[in-house]
């Protein structure tokens, strides 16, 4: 009797079991190979600031096809891993730090941090090839670009 | 002497006569020595009897002992009740509770790779965007451009809106698209 028991109580738990993993939504849990850039952007030909450089041709064309300025310049690019569940920080300048959280789904949450400060989140999914900007006005009619990609390699 | 005689005296022997006929029995064994002799017999063999039977001493309580036999004969009416012929409706009752979770698995693993597909085919979930103001002076105006595969969240300062774009309208502090 007591090895029926057993039997029904392993049952019940293997049942309980497959309707868990039945009924619970994919998570794809998975860590993230991002690139961020910073990127400062102008109708001039070039930078006063001279470590700035331009951006390849691909890009500044597709940033021309976007936004309305002529020359675009990298001023910092960063490559991190950002681990499933969890979270990295790009500190691109003094000034800008972007926060990126690895949420279920699978979609990022995108936190812009400007001199401390947290200024806007974004949550969202982040598919492969797609680029996420954040953009804002600077002086002189510039205007500044933190582009979010994922990157292929592991 | 005939066999009711012989069956008579034994009654009388063992007391089991009524009073007027043990009576009779007795003056009759009196005068009769053949019946004399076989009371004797009878007389003997009872008082040998009740001297010499064994007695049996239980190893445990009386109720346990019963109730070990009644566990028994349990047992053995259970062992029989197979052998019985049942209808085939019963028989298939057995099976009922495997085949009922199984296909109750089935079904759910049915269901939940229909909705990994739905989901992974419905593009509108995975341009689901949640945007969130963090800051009081900053607003936000998000928009995707499809050919560039862009999503643009653009930021502004709220004090200077009034020197901002007029095509770029902001939007509420959180705006879920």
């Amino acid at each position: 009797m007591s090895q029926r028991l057993f039997s029904r109580q392993a049952g019940g738990w293997l049942l309980a079991f497959l309707l868990l993993s039945a009924t619970a939504p994919p998570t794809n849990a998975a860590e993230l190979k991002l690139e961020a850039k910073l990127i400062w952007a102008t109708n001039d030909d070039k930078s006063p600031d001279p470590n700035h450089k331009p951006v390849d041709a691909a890009t500044a064309e597709k940033l021309r096809k976007v936004f309305k300025w002529k020359s675009y310049f990298v001023v910092n690019r960063l490559v991190k891993v950002v681990p499933s569940r969890g979270s990295n920080r790009f500190e691109l300048s003094k000034q800008c730090t972007v926060e990126i959280r690895e949420l279920e789904g699978p979609r990022v949450e995108v936190k812009l941090i400007g001199d401390g400060k947290e200024v806007h989140k974004t949550t969202k999914a982040l598919s492969k090839g797609e680029w996420f900007t954040y953009a804002g006005d600077d002086k002189n009619e510039s205007a500044w670009f933190v582009i979010i990609t994922e990157l292929d390699e592991k | 002497m005939n066999a009711e005689r012989q069956l008579k005296l034994q009654a009388w022997v063992d007391g089991e006569l009524p009073e007027g006929e043990a009576r009779q029995v007795a003056d009759f064994v009196k005068g009769d020595q053949e019946a004399q002799a076989m009371v004797g017999e009878l007389r003997m063999a009872k008082t040998i009897l009740a001297q010499n039977e064994p007695e049996v001493k239980l190893p445990e309580s009386g109720e346990f002992y019963w109730s070990k036999i009644k566990r028994e004969i349990e047992r053995l009416e259970k062992a029989e009740a197979p052998s019985r012929p049942v209808p085939w409706i019963f028989s298939w009752r057995r099976l009922l509770a495997p085949l009922s979770g199984m296909a109750l698995i089935a079904f759910l693993s049915v269901v939940s790779l229909n909705l990994v597909h739905d989901n992974e085919g419905d593009e509108s979930l995975k341009h689901l965007v949640e945007v969130e103001n963090l800051s009081e002076h900053v607003g936000s105006i998000s928009y995707r451009s499809q050919s560039e595969n862009m999503f643009v969240v653009y930021l502004y300062n709220k004090e200077q809106e009034t020197e901002k774009d007029p095509e770029l309208e902001p939007m509420d502090e959180t705006v879920i698209q």
